[in-house]
This record gives C-alpha cells, structure tokens and sequence, in this order.
C-alpha cells in the first residue's frame, strides 16, 4: 500500500512481522522486478529457509524461525496445546540514518537519495568491500564474479516514477508498508498499542527512530518485532562503526607521534659518536 | 514441425541464462541489478548446496537465541593482499619518519641508513598500493578511491595519505644519492615521505577498528599502538638485515628494541581491550588466527631478546632481523584471519553488544530490543 508519493520525501519500510505468513512473494517481486540473478537454486533441507540470508543478489530474504514455546507469553485461553509456534520476518536493507557502509565508503558510490534511502550506484564502485564489513546488519556484500558490492536500492527507479517498490507491492498481507517516514511511524506505533491491548506485551518497534536505536540514529526500514532482536538474526544495539571512530584516531595520533619520537630517540641515542 | 529459426533461438535462450531467465525477445535486462556479472558456468553450479548451510537442527535452543546460529555480520571480502599491504605499509612508513629524523640529525653521517631508510619506504609504499589495487573488486577503476574527499572512511583518506606518501617516498629515495640541487629535492621529499610516515603506519590500525566485526571494533584503543609498534618493528627487522655501519646498527637497534618491546605489551593490551566480552576476544586465543597470534609473539619476543643479547656479529643481527620480520608478518595475517572468525561468529555480536560495548558505550543509551519474556525455555 502506498502513502502519499510526493517526491524528495523521507521515504521508508515498515514490516510488521506479526502479519507475515513467509509465502517469499516479496523476494520474487524483488528479484524479478530488479532483474537480480539467483543464488544457484540450492536446498538448505533443514528448515522453510533456503534463501538463508541478504546477499549480493538476494535483497529481501524471509527468516524462518521455529521456537518451541507459545507464541505469547499469555497463551490465549483453551488453545493449551501450543508448544511450539512460528515467528516470520521479511529482512532488508535498513537504510539507516546514520549507514555504515555510506560513511565507509572511499569512492562516493554510496549516496543519500532524494527519498533519503541510501544507494549503491554500480558505475562508481570499485568493489574495496569496506561498507561490507562496515554494515552493522550484515546487508550488503560483494558479489565474487561481479567484483562490485550490491544491496537493496529501495526500488530507486520505481520511486523515481511514483511507484512503491516491488516487495510492498507483491506483498499479499501489508506486512511490508512503504510511504513516508513519519506516516509509517504513526501507523506502527498505533499498530504496537493494538497488539498491546490485545495482550501481545512482547510487540515492540525495531530501528523506528533516533531514541529507539540510538546507535544508527534510526532505520529508514524498521520492524515491528515480538521477540528478542538476535531471534531474528538481528542485533540488540547496532552501532555505525563511524561513532567509534574518534577514539581510534584519537590513539592513532598519539601512536604516530611516538614512533616519531622514538626515532627521534633512537637517532640521539645511538647516534652519539 | 519445427518452425525455422528455432535453434538459433533456444541457443540464445541458453546464453541468457544467466540466472536470470528472462528471453531476449521478449524482455528487456534495464533492471538496476541486470548489470550484475553471473558466472558463465552458472548451469554447473546450479543445484549444488555451495556451503553447510544449517549447521545444526533449526529449532532454537535455550543457551542464547541465534538464527540458527548463522552469522549475524558478513564476513570481510578481503583477501591476503590487505594484511600484506599492512606490513609493507607499515614497513614503509616507519623506516620513512625513521630516514627523515636520521636525515634531519646528520645528513652525511648517516647517508648509507638514509638511504636504506628511503628505499624500504619506497618499496613499501610501491608494493603497498599494488596489493591494495589486487584486492579490488573492480581494480580498473582504483583512482575512484580519489574521486572524492570522506574524511568518515578511513580508507579514503588512507588513500589520499598512501596518494602522497608513495611517490614523496619514491623521489626521495630515486635521488638519495644525488648532488647538488637534486639531492636537496631528495631531502625534501623524503622529509614529506617522514612527515606522512606516521600516519601511514597508524590509518591502517583505525580502517580495521572503523568496522562491525566484533574483534576489530572493540580493541579500538590499543590496536592503534600495536600497528604502529609492529610497523616500527618491521621497518627496524628489514633495516637488520642490511650491512650499516656501527653507528648506523646502534640507531637500528635501539629503535628496534623499543619498537618489539611497546609491540609485545601492546598485544597483551588488545587481548586485554577485546576481552572485555570473552566471546569477542576467541578468536585471539584459538584456531589458525590463534595460532597466528601467539606465533607473532614468540617470533617478536625472540627476535627482541636476541637483540639485547651482548654481541655485535652479523648472523645474530640478520637472526634477529628474519625473526622480527617473520613475526610482524604473522600479526598482521592473525588480526585479518580473527576477523573473518569473529565475523562467522553472531555470539561475539550479540554478546559484544548486550555487554553495554554496542551502541550504549558511545551513546550512552540503549536500543530497544524486546523482552526475553516469550522466549523462555
């Protein structure tokens, strides 16, 4: 569903995985929306999951997630017999605020869009792989015989012409919402408060804003989740490496002025004839 | 029947498939992926399971939730060129600031250690930015790494450093033995390489801390000083291995002990630093990085105590030189090799930032991140 598609507006995901049934319709519309090549088509055999993670050519990936314990912590009266339950979350790029891989990026191939979604653009990377590992989420890689690094680009092209991106689009039970920013986090919040009334106390927002992640200043793409982010292969207090690089370069400094000076040591000390 | 033209166009269909099954003659690849290069070999790989993927049945167990226990980050794509271009780097910064102060306290006295001093910063930085071009992705298009200026990634600004540094180091050793008024360009540049040396040695230490992998991030205060001392160290073990004079072998020895000795507390200071969560710090302590590690420390410990030991021969200083080198080699390949470990590993993310050493050490808040309500077991 979209909302209000004026361009140059703060444009974003919510995905309530309280509505996902994982039928994967979002990583096909993806896929073939993108033209992405596939992974190779291989089978995990132990779980629903054989897309297994975000990749290079993979930009929505479902997780499967089976716990052997009820899926709330107050089982709904009479339905006694629930030892087990599913949870499902549809994964993507975070387009965070503060992006690790944006602010790692040496060449400028990562930019900040007009919809301030963050993009990759292909003809400038050189494939160095330093937003790889600068990626707090694990999200963007480098595809091997591509040389380049790749991620999901918010359906650039589709805002471009006033679209929502494919996976919103395909997905059959909203638990992928696109529109503004600011629309989406009403939309959740009020969404948290009604499962909340019903009882669902463990409902809480993932990467909303600022004060709920304080370590990437909020995530353009956040999620509505009901258990432990690691549950999720997510994790609990992301950080943009960037806010931790002032120490390093502070000890650096110091570490380069004593090399100096211990040259400077080592030339009066033994230097004298 | 067979209508005509219908090999050739199953032949095309069998060249598109390229993982993306889209016929040519009806669709049109201007997707924003369908620029991305798929093997030509894609048909062989097709079915095969490329790793274990599932390592373990998927139901989640109680000892701390992992998606079945798949990495929570990805794993660095870099391959051995980047630890070589450490060591070299480093090699090649140090011995510039080393040159440039040694020029600086007696230009003649010491022309010979100079000149030695130049050639290993020139080498070093050559070699430096030829394994760094190796590694790219895209090695073609390595001047895009200019193409601005992002003071927030320190590998842009590393290379504008290594832009500067490289042919500063070159000039300066091309004209070492020069007269006249080249050789005074000579000593400026190598004065320049000098200045540039420092920062070279240490960016190097930032770009690996500057990251999300659990073992790189957390020692950010001390793996600063371990790779400027083992750059330090590296420089004084090739300048080992040359014939100098007496004088010369004093300087390089001192440096060189003072270097191996700040190199061997400052492994122990990151071991101390990353092990503030047990789980960042395994990597250090097991497997090949492990072995790595502790590798680096006993070559270096050796190649220190050989050089404090009475005696001036030149097989005990070539001894200690190839051990000092051997060991600054095993550091830089054990910091890249924990990396890919603690990467594979989601506990040391997890348990890194549950810790209070994620986001909260910086910001002095906490992300909000559930409850463990539903989960018991």
């Amino acid at each position: 569903m979209t909302l209000g598609t004026e361009p140059a507006t703060r444009k974003g995901f919510f995905t309530d995985t309280t509505v996902c049934i994982g039928c994967k319709a979002c990583e096909v519309a993806c896929k073939q929306w993108n033209q992405l090549p596939d992974d190779g088509q291989f089978f995990t055999g132990m779980s629903y999951d054989n897309t297994v993670d975000l990749g290079a050519s993979t930009w929505r990936h479902v997780a499967f997630i089976e716990r052997p314990v009820p899926l709330f912590a107050d089982p709904i009266p009479g339905d006694s017999d629930e030892t087990f339950s599913w949870l499902l979350m549809s994964d993507v790029c975070k387009h965070c605020q503060r992006a690790g891989c944006l602010e790692n990026c040496p060449t400028g191939a990562i930019v900040r869009t007009e919809f301030d979604t963050v993009f990759v653009q292909p003809d400038v990377c050189n494939g160095c792989g330093y937003c790889v590992v600068g990626c707090p989420f694990g999200v963007i890689d480098r595809r091997e015989d591509d040389g380049r690094a790749w991620k999901c680009t918010l359906c650039y092209d589709r805002l471009k012409d006033d679209m929502e991106p494919a996976c919103a689009k395909a997905c059959p039970t909203n638990s992928i919402q696109f529109g503004d920013l600011d629309e989406l986090r009403r939309r959740a919040e009020e969404r948290v408060t009604q499962l909340h009334d019903r009882g669902i106390g463990d409902a809480y927002l993932y990467g909303a804003d600022a004060a709920g992640q304080p370590g990437t200043e909020g995530l353009n793409a956040f999620f509505l989740l009901v258990d432990e982010p690691e549950v999720y292969n997510l994790p609990p207090d992301p950080v943009v490496p960037t806010k931790k690089a002032g120490a390093a370069w502070l000890s650096a400094a110091a570490a380069a002025l004593g090399l100096l000076g211990a040259a400077v040591g080592a030339v009066v000390m033994g230097g004298r004839r | 029947m067979t209508e005509p033209g219908a090999g050739r166009r199953e032949a095309e269909r069998t060249e598109a498939r390229d993982g993306r099954n889209i016929d040519p003659e009806i669709g049109a690849l201007e997707g924003e992926a369908s620029q991305q290069a798929v093997p030509s070999d894609r048909a062989t790989v097709e079915g095969a399971v490329p790793y274990s993927v599932w390592g373990r049945e998927p139901t989640q167990r109680p000892d701390g939730a992992t998606y079945y226990d798949r990495p929570a980050i990805k794993e660095p794509v870099w391959i051995w060129a980047v630890p070589a271009y450490f060591y070299v780097g480093g090699a090649g910064g140090a011995a510039a600031v080393l040159g440039a102060v040694a020029q600086a306290a007696d230009r003649q006295g010491f022309a010979r250690l100079i000149e030695r001093c130049r050639w290993i910063a020139a080498a070093g930085t050559a070699s430096g930015t030829a394994l760094l071009i190796y590694d790219l992705g895209r090695p073609a298009r390595f001047l895009n790494m200019l193409r601005v200026f992002r003071p927030t990634s320190p590998l842009n600004v590393g290379s504008w450093i290594l832009a500067a540094a490289g042919p500063l180091a070159a000039g300066s050793a091309a004209f070492a033995g020069s007269d006249g008024p080249v050789r005074r360009l000579g000593d400026l540049a190598g004065a320049g390489a000098g200045l540039l040396g420092g920062p070279l040695a240490a960016y190097t230490a930032v770009l690996v801390t500057n990251t999300a992998v659990p073992v790189w991030q957390a020692p950010r205060r001390t793996l600063p000083v371990l790779f400027v001392s083992s750059a330090a160290s590296s420089a004084a073990s090739l300048l080992e291995l040359e014939e100098l004079d007496e004088r010369a072998h004093r300087v390089v020895e001192r440096f060189g002990r003072l270097a191996k000795l700040v190199d061997l507390a400052a492994t122990v200071a990151v071991e101390r630093e990353a092990g503030r969560v047990d789980r960042v710090a395994q990597p250090l302590k097991e497997g090949l990085a492990g072995a790595l590690w502790r590798a680096a420390k006993a070559l270096t410990a050796s190649s220190l105590m050989l050089s404090v030991l009475p005696g001036s021969s030149r097989a005990k200083r070539v001894s200690s030189g190839v051990l000092g080198t051997a060991g600054a080699v095993a550091l830089r390949f054990a910091v890249w090799h924990a990396g890919t470990m603690s990467a594979r590993d989601p506990r040391a993310t997890f348990e890194m930032q549950r810790a209070g050493h994620g986001a909260a050490e910086v910001t002095g808040q906490v992300a909000a991140s559930g409850s463990r309500g539903s989960r018991a077991v």
